[in-house]
């Protein structure tokens, strides 16, 4: 599915930890791997040369993994020289690393990593990197909602990233409790939660098979972030990839915006990934 | 590859690191981008907006439109009493709002509790440089310097060790210190010698690690983040409050707005159809109940205190009566916890410990005295409670060996035994114990009355029949074995060629007997169809043994071990916790968080013990975590709802039965309540329907709700548990708190009765007074006044009978002792005293539009008391009539 793919590098260490998962899903979707370091206008020596370093090692280990790389670095704005790489090399997804948990300032001041989400023409992987030595994820959980987007997509991605890792996956369903008004809400059991699940989630399924990925489907109940990482901290798994949100700025402000809330409590890296089709 | 696979070359590739540590400005991007390393809580909903909360559901909405049409009222007619009402009403929302706060508030201190667990400084190594700094600003990548005494601040892989031992109590409970190792290690992480974990402590040697995950990364952070992130929702109570709130608003509104409908269709003007609409959703509003609850719940902790077990949160009262599954530790809770030896095996006999010479077991008593880290200081023996029990067997037979220890290959769970070597007389000797599976793999010999003898297949047999018929009676058995050291192995003393060809010297059963009140309370949880899942760190024959020995198990119980339990499946582990007995062997606390979670998922109601920090996420998952006072650590107490001050099983039973006690004492003052809104309500429906003056003011109502009724309500909620209550299985949550027996009991039995008393007490001073059907009187006219004086008068006498029907649903009250409740009579005086104040003082009179009363008319009164009680008294009798099985 993915033919070329782009890791955006620069000083911060993250940023070389997320290029390892691009380096993986190169690996195992034989694609083309760019590493790309744009350097801004201000930036010191020392920083541009911890940013080359970093693309130096990520190249060399590309290399030892058999996979088609190249190494780019350019100056000036990095949406726009990125934008401008993915046009030219028919870029399929970007990989990116995004730092700590600065809602007010995702939303409100200008992000690298929500321009990257919101503006590039392409798939979008934003990494959080919480834990520098799980970068070689073992157990994967993804969360999965009712009615998904672009479902061949996020199935074929987190199928190729456990691929590259030898990982087991867990397919991490959230019920809405039944509620009445005078009964309160209605917890159901497992087995009755089972009837519950949306087809969808039966399709995903179907692609990991296709993969030959093992996988364990879960269900739980209580609010979505909370959720998620309790039972990615108590399950002790190494990566957690979500769909992006698809909530508007106002809709996030009144209701939450669970993507967002695991953004910032997540005990292990997190991958975000927003779709190509989903963006055109 | 994980972190603790790779060589120390490895590790520094894969953490962008080198063996001079960080430079400077990389460790200060470093910290922007990790943060800080630092325990932090998951962000919750701040307090303000929980208080605001409790303003803002159903109930408190409805009560804010009224208290909004009573100030416009006030503005539209000003002096009808309607500002007095419009502030009445909001005092009752404010009420409501602070007790159900109380209620649900919870202080949270278990992570402050953890934080405490963490050095404030370290040194590690900057641009090649050793530094102190501030635990807080260390970064992955970093390259501590570890030493004696050091607190780990972060979760480090260890590139270089020198005999390092660190104390992992806090992650695993394990008091036992632990000895690293640098090299790479395939396995589970979390038992890798190459890990250093935050929180953990360096008990000796020295060695460098460096840094992968800080702060909430790490998995001292992790248990930090379940155990703040873990909410176990609202109680059973709390639901069930927020149920029948919501019924009896809804009626209340229904029959506000049906009435008014009605009033409005017979061509009465609206400000006659308005006081009825407020009135009647205040009469029908039980203004008192979650005041008395709360306080009702406060009381029953304060008896649980008194037996012993001390509630942290107060729904967690009524919770507990609720409980169907306790998940128990065994050491400590089951049993006494304290070790003595029982049985020995030595010369191929079985011996009680009491007969065992010195001479039989010369060998054996040495190497339980050498191998052995317990220590005689000032007179007590201190360590851990098995080397204790083991130490002083073998000085109380065999007197001190002295010797000098030279080097200790230290007990791990991998290896699962321990080693010594010490010298005496010039020679050197090696001393084993541990498992005797594992004892026996290090043995070729044994040691038969001062022979030692080839250990064939045969010998190796009985030694293990010997050992597991010793488990069977619940002992915990150990092997031990010796061998010389010659002086041309010198060079070679370590764990692979020391503990080879050894010489088997016997085993030892300690016993741990159970408490003698265990069996007792297990029994009473038998019949009160509760379901008990022991969890022990223990062997599975010895946990069995003692399942037996105490009443636990009766059959063949479903004995789960934990390294099995790892390989389960949810779905699997799910259907194994449903057989009728299940133990679960040689687990630590991380398997407790699983099973309670599943068991939660399945509908149970679950208790869980713990007392490890560790065992910090599961208390708080619980429906009730237990800490124990005694050996609990902080982090476990301030996580759990109640603490069992003598951390005896037993007083968990105590306090089941009282938390029983407190949900039918619950049910008893709800019928009391709300019996007293049918006369509350009368009135309204009379004054809409007949034309008469309003029997009863809405202020008089509120008297009633939130004065003359409290006293005896609290009263109520002290009844002792009735005889058979834990002989019942735990309530159905599907089991209403107002269900259609009780509101049919209060709303169609006892109401009506005291809404006759009222309209009775209401007319005759009415008519008395020369009042003649159809003539409207004046709100300040004297007469009308001693009416609607009489109506609350005769609220309050029939509340009195009321108070003794209701002491029991069942019973008759002279059964169950007309004065064994001391409080009701205490309760009663006060209501009366409230009562005399409001009909006969100024003040009263002028707060609640009263006027003082006749005698005749109380006297006129009081036989509907009577009158109430018995026919109470004789709807029990009919009860037990034809229902005897009840």
């Amino acid at each position: 599915m993915y033919k070329n793919i782009l890791a955006a590098v620069n000083e911060y260490s993250n940023s070389e930890i997320a290029a390892r998962y691009a380096i993986a899903l190169a690996q195992s979707s034989r694609a083309k791997l760019s590493l790309v370091f744009v350097a801004e206008e201000k930036k010191d020596k020392d920083l541009f040369a911890r940013a080359h370093a970093a693309l130096e090692r990520l190249f060399i280990q590309a290399q030892k993994q058999d996979i088609e790389v190249e190494s780019v670095t350019e100056s000036g704005d990095p949406l726009k020289k990125i934008a401008d790489i993915i046009r030219r090399d028919s870029i399929d997804i970007v990989f990116a690393a995004t730092r700590r948990e600065y809602r007010e300032k995702r939303y409100f001041v200008r992000t690298l990593s929500r321009e990257f989400m919101v503006k590039l023409p392409c798939s979008v992987a934003l990494v959080r990197i919480v834990r520098l030595s799980k970068g070689y994820p073992k157990n994967i959980l993804v969360p999965l909602r009712g009615q998904l987007t672009s479902l061949d997509e996020r199935s074929c991605f987190v199928a190729k990233l456990a691929e590259a890792f030898n990982a087991s996956v867990t397919l991490f369903h959230l019920h809405k409790p039944i509620t009445s008004f005078f009964h309160g809400e209605t917890l159901l059991k497992s087995s009755e939660r089972e009837e519950h699940v949306p087809k969808d989630i039966e399709q995903f399924t179907d692609c990991l098979h296709k993969y030959k990925i093992s996988y364990e489907k879960k269900s739980g109940y209580g609010v979505v972030s909370r959720a998620i990482t309790i039972e990615a901290a108590h399950k002790r798994n190494d990566l957690i990839v979500m769909g992006a949100s698809e909530r508007s700025i106002l809709t996030s402000i009144i209701r939450g915006n669970p993507v967002e809330e695991v953004l910032r409590e997540t005990p292990c890296n997190l991958i975000i990934l927003r779709p190509g089709r989903l963006h055109s | 590859m994980k972190i603790h696979n790779l060589e120390k070359e490895e590790v520094f590739h894969a953490l962008l690191t080198s063996h001079t540590g960080l430079a400077i400005e990389e460790a200060r991007t470093r910290l922007r981008e990790y943060g800080y390393n630092e325990i932090k809580e998951v962000r919750r909903k701040p307090l303000f907006l929980r208080f605001f909360f409790q303003f803002t559901h159903f109930l408190a909405i409805l009560l804010w439109i009224a208290a909004a049409m009573s100030f416009l009222s006030e503005l539209l007619h000003p002096g009808e009493g309607m500002l007095t009402l419009g502030i009445a009403i909001i005092a009752v929302i404010f009420i409501n709002a602070v007790f159900t706060f109380i209620q649900e508030y919870r202080a949270e201190k278990a992570l402050a509790a953890l934080k405490k667990l963490l050095p404030f400084s370290v040194r590690a190594l900057r641009n090649g440089k050793e530094e102190e700094i501030s635990a807080r600003d260390i970064v992955p990548g970093d390259i501590m310097l570890l030493t004696e005494g050091d607190k780990i601040p972060a979760d480090a892989r260890l590139v270089e060790t020198h005999e390092l031992k660190v104390n992992h109590a806090p992650l695993t409970g394990e008091s036992e210190p632990l000895l690293r190792d640098h090299a790479a290690f395939h396995g589970e992480s979390i038992e890798s010698p190459n890990i250093a974990f935050a929180g953990t402590t360096v008990v000796s040697g020295s060695g460098k690690a460096v840094v992968f995950a800080t702060g909430m990364s790490t998995e001292f952070g992790r248990i930090a983040h379940l155990t703040s992130a873990v909410e176990s929702g609202l109680s059973p109570l709390q639901k069930e409050i927020v149920k029948a709130t919501r019924l009896v608003a809804a009626i209340a509104a229904a029959v506000g707005i049906f009435f008014f409908s009605i009033g409005f269709l017979i061509g009465r003007n609206f400000w006659d159809n308005f006081i009825f609409a407020i009135g009647i959703t205040v009469a029908l509003i039980p203004e008192g109940l979650l005041p008395t609850m709360t306080l009702s719940l406060a009381m029953g902790s304060q008896r649980m205190a008194k037996r012993k077990a001390l509630i942290k949160n107060l729904p967690s009262v009524e919770t507990l009566g609720a409980v169907t599954v306790i998940c128990t530790d065994k050491t400590g809770t089951l049993t006494q916890n304290e070790m003595a030896v029982a049985k020995v095996w030595v010369n191929d006999e079985l011996i009680d410990a009491g007969d065992i010479q010195k001479d039989d077991a010369h060998m054996l008593l040495r190497t339980a005295y050498l191998c052995n880290n317990a220590r005689l200081i000032d007179g007590h023996y201190k360590g851990d409670p098995t080397e204790v029990a083991l130490f002083q067997f073998a000085r109380d037979k065999a007197g001190d060996f002295l010797s000098e220890r030279v080097q200790e290959i230290p007990f791990d769970a991998e290896r699962k035994k321990m080693t010594t070597l010490n010298t005496f007389k010039g020679k050197t000797a090696a001393f084993s114990k541990g498992a005797a599976e594992i004892i026996l793999l290090s043995c070729d010999h044994v040691l038969v009355r001062e022979e030692k003898m080839p250990l064939t297949e045969d010998i190796g047999n009985k030694i293990r029949a010997a050992s597991h018929a010793m488990m069977d009676k619940g002992l915990r058995v150990l092997a031990f074995c010796y061998r010389d050291i010659e002086r041309n192995e010198a060079g070679k003393l370590n764990a692979g060629h020391i503990e080879n060809n050894m010489v088997f010297a016997g085993l030892i059963g300690m016993e741990d007997p159970p408490r003698p009140e265990v069996a007792e309370a297990i029994r009473k949880c038998g019949e009160a169809g509760i379901k008990i899942i022991m969890m022990t760190g223990d062997a599975e024959r010895t946990a069995v043994a003692i399942a037996r020995e105490t009443g636990l198990v009766k059959g063949n119980p479903l004995v789960i071990e934990g390294s099995e339990m790892d390989f389960l499946r949810d779905e699997d582990l799910r259907k194994s916790l449903s057989a009728k007995e299940v133990i679960f062997a040689r687990v630590s606390p991380k398997h407790k968080m699983r099973v309670v979670s599943i068991l939660k998922e399945e509908g149970e109601i679950v208790a869980v013990t713990g007392d490890g920090v560790n065992d910090a996420p599961a208390l708080k998952k619980a429906d009730i975590g237990i800490a124990m006072g005694v050996s609990g650590t902080d982090v476990a107490k301030e996580a759990s709802d109640m603490i069992l001050l003598d951390d005896n099983f037993a007083t968990i039973v105590n306090a089941i039965e009282e938390g029983r006690t407190v949900y039918e004492n619950i049910k008893k003052f709800i019928t009391y309540i709300f019996a007293s809104n049918i006369p509350e309500a009368v009135p309204y429906l009379a004054y809409i329907l007949f034309s008469i003056p309003l029997p009863l003011t809405v202020i008089q109502i509120l008297a009633v709700d939130l004065g003359t009724d409290m006293l005896p309500s609290l009263a109520l909620g002290a009844e002792k548990p009735t005889p058979g209550i834990m002989k019942q299985p735990p309530r159905k949550l599907q089991e209403r708190l107002l269900n259609i027996p009780l509101i049919t009991k209060a709303y169609l039995f006892l109401g009506p009765i005291e809404a006759a008393a009222c309209m009775f007490g209401f007319f005759w001073v009415l008519h008395g007074g020369g009042w003649i059907w159809g003539t409207t009187l004046p709100q300040t006219d004297t007469l009308y006044l001693q009416a609607t004086t009489a109506c609350l008068t005769a609220i309050v006498i029939t509340q009195i009978g009321n108070v003794f029907a209701c002491r029991s649903s069942i019973e008759s009250v002279f059964s169950i002792g007309f004065f064994s409740n001391k409080l009701i009579f205490a309760g009663i005086l006060a209501e009366l005293f409230l009562q005399i104040f409001i009909v006969y003082h100024p003040l009263g009179n002028r707060l609640f539009g009263t006027a003082p009363l006749s005698v005749t008319v109380w006297l006129l009164l009081l036989p509907f008391s009577v009158v109430l009680l018995a026919a109470e008294e004789a709807r029990k009798v009919l009860l037990h009539k034809f229902k005897p099985s009840w």
